[in-house]
């Protein structure tokens, strides 16, 4: 009797168990590679995207993790180009993982590709925005941001449509000036902004200025030079440093220009510029993903709700509205998720025609992406709709595209230094 | 300056504005070299890990002005002993070990060192960037045409105090003499009966002090992280070959220099050439004045 009351009690355990585990769907771990720069110039953004990952990573396990195992990570440190290349190598050797992904940096993510590509594992770039990266003819590299090609093309559309009618001046009548430092990230932005603008034939007054962002002191003698050729509007891709810098001494040289437009997470994008110059920094316009004022309803239903989890989730964990660094992650890998759930296998042929056959319109995930990859593992620039945000008051709100937003662009044109207010 | 149009207002304020900031950004330079020189010049050690000192002395102006509220303008009084310490502290226990040793050994220690600092800031500050933000900062001076920073002025001319005051320690004080004499030949020294070690121990402590006052004096200028140093460490060495190992006075000409090539550079053909200019010059100086512009010639083997 108690040999058989003991087998039943054993068996119930086995099938509560079991029904629990296929209830939540988890029996083991898989196990993805993560690269990102934790050391160097670039450690504070790289441990932002961490953080972002981190947080999705948590919100994909309490759905069930991936292919019904637990997400996990082994996450490697990638300062510069030679230690991404030799650490991605080092995770698919040592660790045996099929997927990598990172790396915040376009300095990195070509070399940590190329190494994932000789061992045919899946490479899966949710920030870097370097053009090169899916022109080579890889077939194990995907990218869920768009490229630089696509910032320069948003801002140049963001500096006619809005600005321009708002300044009172036909493109044509419109003068700008390129700055930019000299990183694949700010070549690429810059050179498809330059394109674009003489295109529709804006006023290009100068040769693109470029710097180098680790070595630049003084940027008065760039200051002095544009001032005296007056333009409108400065397009400035910024890496750190350089931003605040060129803020303040445009502000002691009293350099007047209409507006400033810059792309991407890192430079006046980056949270730094606003803790460096408060409400000095006013004005300033940076493409990014959404900020605050950003509409939910906006949205489709089901982008509604994830991206609203996401952002209780970052709120909670550090105590702000998720940084670019952030939602570039967090967005990246949310669609790994969904890719995986199609495929059900990390197996490139099977993962790769998953990703081809996804096709969700604008609002239906984080950052109210949606999804449609090309040939080459890019996800279009339509579907990965972009926002231009403004420092007001030391916060980076959501102003444009308009129907997005509860906010509303100010300091057009921006005025003199002190009247910012 | 655009050459084809004639002189006139707009042109001159310009090169006035040109001068202006290379001079200014020349007392910064000089302020990093000066220490870097000492120590080159007395100790014939390359230190690698200078540049992580700066840093450290930004970041303590950052703490302090963050969490006390002090003006780093105050911060430098404190600054000064704190780093003399500090310095102490490193050369007890790093350099007093490596000094007489090859100079491959010298630098893979202090490149060594250069990284551990690094890192141990990022471990306990995080990779941020911060700014320090006191009221000097953010007020632009004017004058007939040009713009600057007061933080700027009070950093070049705290330069140039502290450039006189190392040259005239140097030259009219016993250590100072002493020092020297160790330079110039460390055996006959030693013959002489000057205690070398306690020499070099001076030096180093007094070369991370003025470092670290630097650090306090540029903290509200520049973005403070853990690199920060790497800014301007490599152009502290241009400065420091071209104005002569060792040589105070050189240091701060070969800072102004260093500072108008870049200006001047950077103004008439583009910023990205500022160190293909100065790098040129570096080079230039090795192979024609290896001793550097205004050093005694043989200088760069003595003590060898």
């Amino acid at each position: 009797m108690l040999r058989r009351l003991s087998v039943a009690v054993t068996v119930a355990v086995m099938v509560a168990t079991t029904g629990w585990l296929v209830a939540h769907g988890q029996t083991g771990e898989y196990k993805i590679g993560v690269l990102e720069p934790l050391t160097g110039p670039l450690a504070g953004e790289g441990k932002r995207h961490l953080e972002g990952y981190e947080i999705v990573r948590d919100m994909i396990n309490a759905r069930g993790g991936v292919m019904g195992k637990k997400l996990v990570f082994a996450v490697a440190d990638a300062p510069d180009p030679t230690a991404a290349a030799s650490e991605a190598n080092r995770l698919i050797t040592r660790e045996s993982v099929k997927i990598i992904t990172g790396t915040f940096s376009s300095r990195l993510c070509g070399a940590a590709s190329e190494a994932a590509a000789r061992h045919n594992v899946i490479y899966w770039e949710t920030s870097c925005v370097d053009p090169r990266f899916n022109k080579r003819g890889l077939k194990n590299v995907f990218r869920t941001e768009i490229d630089a090609t696509g910032f320069g093309w948003y801002n140049i559309e963001f500096i006619v449509k809005h600005l321009a009618p708002r300044f009172n001046l036909k493109p044509n009548q419109l003068k700008i000036a390129f700055i930019s430092e000299d990183s694949s990230y700010g070549q690429g932005v810059t050179e498809s902004a330059l394109a674009r603008a003489k295109e529709l034939g804006l006023q290009v007054v100068a040769p693109v200025e470029y710097y180098n962002f680790q070595t630049i002191n003084d940027m008065t003698p760039i200051i002095v030079k544009l001032k005296q050729l007056n333009p409108d509007v400065v397009h400035h891709i910024a890496y750190t440093n350089d931003a605040p810098l060129f803020w303040r001494q445009a502000r002691e040289q009293n350099f007047l220009f209409k507006a400033l437009v810059h792309a991407g997470a890192t430079g006046y994008g980056g949270s730094d510029f606003g803790k460096a110059t408060g409400k000095d920094g006013n004005g300033v316009f940076a493409l990014l993903e959404p900020g605050p004022g950003f509409r939910l309803e906006a949205l489709r239903p089901e982008g509604q709700k994830i991206e609203k989890e996401f952002r209780d989730a970052v709120q909670k964990r550090t105590g702000s509205y998720p940084f670019g660094a952030h939602q570039l992650a967090g967005g990246g890998l949310w669609l790994l998720k969904v890719v995986l759930d199609r495929a059900q296998s990390d197996d490139l042929d099977k993962f790769r025609s998953a990703v081809m056959s996804l096709d969700l319109p604008v609002g239906s995930m984080i950052n109210g992406w949606g999804v449609k990859f090309s040939e080459d593992g890019q996800n279009s620039n339509e579907r990965v709709q972009h926002y231009m945000l403004q420092w007001q008051n030391g916060q980076l709100v959501t102003v444009w595209p308009e129907e997005f937003t509860t906010n509303r662009a100010k300091w057009i044109p921006l005025g003199p230094w002190d009247a910012r207010k | 300056m655009d050459p084809a149009r004639p002189l006139g207002r707009p042109q001159i304020d310009v090169v006035a504005q040109l001068g202006v900031s290379t001079i200014l950004l020349g007392g910064i330079y000089a302020l990093i070299a000066v220490g870097l020189t000492l120590i080159f010049g007395i100790m014939r050690v390359v230190n690698f890990a200078h540049g992580e000192f700066l840093m450290l002395g930004m970041y303590l102006a950052f703490w302090a002005y963050t969490l006390l509220a002090l003006d780093p303008w105050f911060v430098l009084f404190v600054s000064i002993p704190l780093f003399f310490g500090l310095g102490l502290v490193t050369y007890v226990l790093i350099m007093r070990g490596i000094i007489h040793a090859s100079h491959n050994v010298q630098i893979f220690t202090t490149v060594g060192l250069s990284i551990a600092l690094q890192n141990l800031a990022l471990v306990l500050w995080s990779g941020d960037f911060h700014t320090v933000r006191p009221w000097h900062a953010g007020a632009p001076i004017r004058v007939a045409g040009t713009a600057f920073n007061l933080s700027q002025v009070v950093a070049f001319f705290i330069a140039i105090a502290l450039t006189v005051a190392l040259f005239a320690f140097m030259r009219w004080t016993h250590t100072g003499r002493v020092m020297r004499a160790t330079a110039q030949d460390r055996d006959a020294a030693i013959l002489m009966g000057i205690d070398t070690d306690r020499v070099y121990r001076i030096t180093f402590a007094l070369g991370i002090a003025a470092v670290g006052a630097a650090g306090v004096l540029v903290s509200p200028l520049y973005a403070i992280y853990p690199q920060a140093g790497l800014q301007f460490v490599l152009l502290s060495y241009v400065v420091v070959v071209l104005g002569g190992l060792g040589d105070m006075v050189g240091a701060l000409i070969g800072s102004l220099i260093v500072a108008a090539v870049e200006v001047a550079g950077s103004y008439w053909f583009g910023t990205a050439w500022k160190e293909i200019f100065y790098f040129l010059l570096f080079i230039a100086v090795l192979v024609f004045r290896p001793a550097g512009l205004f050093g005694q010639r043989g200088a760069e083997t003595l003590g060898a």
